[in-house]
């Protein structure tokens, strides 16, 4: 005897949120520091809350590399030269701020569960929340627009060079 | 990522580590933590036929006072000189210098002299030992010599060690008086390295005066240096902010500057005199 059920949501999932960067950068050097990160994510309803959380944190995480880090870089041979991690920086512990998380649970109608994904709401939310954090800090030079990573050598050339 | 093939020696004493060495003067390095020699070897940067491990002669860390001097073994770990409750008293620049190297596994295992001995360019120990004014014991198939640390460093990794020469100690003149230090440094986000580093020796005159300064540079150039003209400038003044902004307008007289990935050779100029004056205005704070 064999059975086979197969599920087919009727629709997709709309999971939401908002993602807040303060963010204070030193004029002298234009180190970029977290002042606040504030996250407050919509996955539906929280079946086990430290998973949700922590996937969270490893989405914020990784945004933070993206917008001010982490860059594959190859020299005018085509060496690729950020091939170790000696190079290639990833953010570490010491370059993230504490999170300041909440949630609203708005069920999804079209599971049983009310479940929404949220795998991927950190690095959505976090990487254009901190480069806008930051082109707004540096809006009074005029500032509409960074690519990223952003390195503390460009925002310096930025306050500078105007 | 696999080294070529070598062979290892952990010899108990210091003269049998000199002896090791003399036997192959070209081939044999000198094994004293492993951080950044390994690294070079699994790269095959460096390919020594013979390792001669100093880590593990016991009587080669210390920490201890004698006489005016502070006498640093060379295989003292970045992590004792770090929680020194004896440096953190009398001369708190080197634990405040340890604290920045690497992570807690880097620092439980490298140690002083390897770094001093390894000459990086943008290692944080030449910064302090120079703001020291350190002396270096050398000992080597003729026996055992001393040289002022502002000799020492020659080129990038290369210093004034001669063949089969071994660092054995570091000597540093007690801090007496009004004196303060600290160190400044902005790590490489990805290797922990000084981007820029910035050792400050500063003693007062009681009329809070500047009675001499001591300025160590790391990772500008491709080697750390002592800023003299900074130093000279800062003599005799009263540490205000005037004359501390002009002394640091000279941190990098006659230095040709790195340019990498992570900064240009002017932003590295501009940030060691940004980050000289905030070491020399946290040293001057902390006078007692």
């Amino acid at each position: 005897m064999s059975a086979t059920y197969f599920f087919e949501p009727k629709n997709f999932t709309f999971p939401f949120g908002t993602h807040i960067a303060v963010v204070e950068v030193d004029r002298e050097t234009g180190d970029i520091e977290f002042l606040r990160y504030i996250a407050v994510d919509d996955c539906g309803r929280v079946i086990n809350p430290m998973l949700v959380d922590g996937q969270v944190h490893g989405g914020i995480v990784q945004s933070i590399g993206q917008a001010m880090y982490e860059e594959v870089v190859y020299d005018e041979t085509g060496q690729l030269v950020t091939g170790t991690l000696m190079d290639y920086a990833l953010p570490r512990a010491s370059h993230i701020p504490e999170f300041e998380l909440d949630r609203t649970e708005t069920p999804s109608p079209v599971n049983p569960l009310g479940v929404k994904g949220v795998g991927e709401a950190g690095t959505i939310g976090a990487t254009p929340a901190i480069v806008n954090a930051i082109v707004d800090a540096l809006a009074p030079f005029g500032v509409k627009h960074l690519d990223m990573p952003i390195k503390p050598e460009n925002v310096w050339q930025i306050i500078n060079r105007g | 990522m696999i080294p070529a093939e070598f062979d290892y020696k952990a010899p108990a004493t210091l003269d049998e580590a000199v002896a090791l060495l003399a036997s192959d003067l070209d081939g044999a390095k000198v094994l004293a933590g492993g951080h950044s020699l390994i690294p070079a070897m699994k790269l095959r940067l460096a390919q020594p036929q013979l390792l001669v491990d100093i880590a593990r002669i016991k009587s080669l860390a210390y920490i201890r006072e004698e006489g005016d001097q502070i006498l640093i073994g060379a295989t003292t770990t970045h992590y004792q000189l770090e929680s020194s409750d004896l440096l953190k008293r009398i001369c708190p620049l080197l634990p405040d210098c340890a604290k920045s190297i690497g992570d807690v596994q880097v620092r439980n295992k490298g140690t002083i002299g390897g770094s001093i001995a390894h000459s990086d360019p943008a290692g944080d120990w030449p910064a302090a030992v120079l703001a020291l004014d350190a002396d270096l014991v050398l000992v080597g198939p003729n026996g055992e010599r001393t040289a002022k640390v502002e000799n020492f460093f020659v080129d990038m990794l290369t210093t004034d060690l001669q063949p089969g020469e071994i660092l054995r100690e570091i000597r540093i003149k007690k801090p007496n008086g009004r004196f303060g230090h600290a160190y400044q440094k902005v790590p490489h986000p990805a290797s922990g390295f000084a981007v820029v580093g910035v050792a400050v020796n500063l003693v007062l005159n009681d009329d809070d005066s500047c009675k001499s300064a001591g300025i160590g540079v790391t990772g500008v150039g491709v080697k750390a240096y002592r800023a003299n003209a900074v130093e000279t400038a800062l003599a005799g003044t009263g540490l205000d902010d005037n004359a501390i902004a002009a002394a640091i307008a000279h941190v990098c007289d006659g230095i040709d500057p790195n340019s990498d990935l992570y900064a240009s050779g002017e932003y590295r100029c501009h940030l060691a005199q940004v980050h000289a004056r905030r070491a020399i205005q946290a040293a001057k704070a902390r006078v007692q």
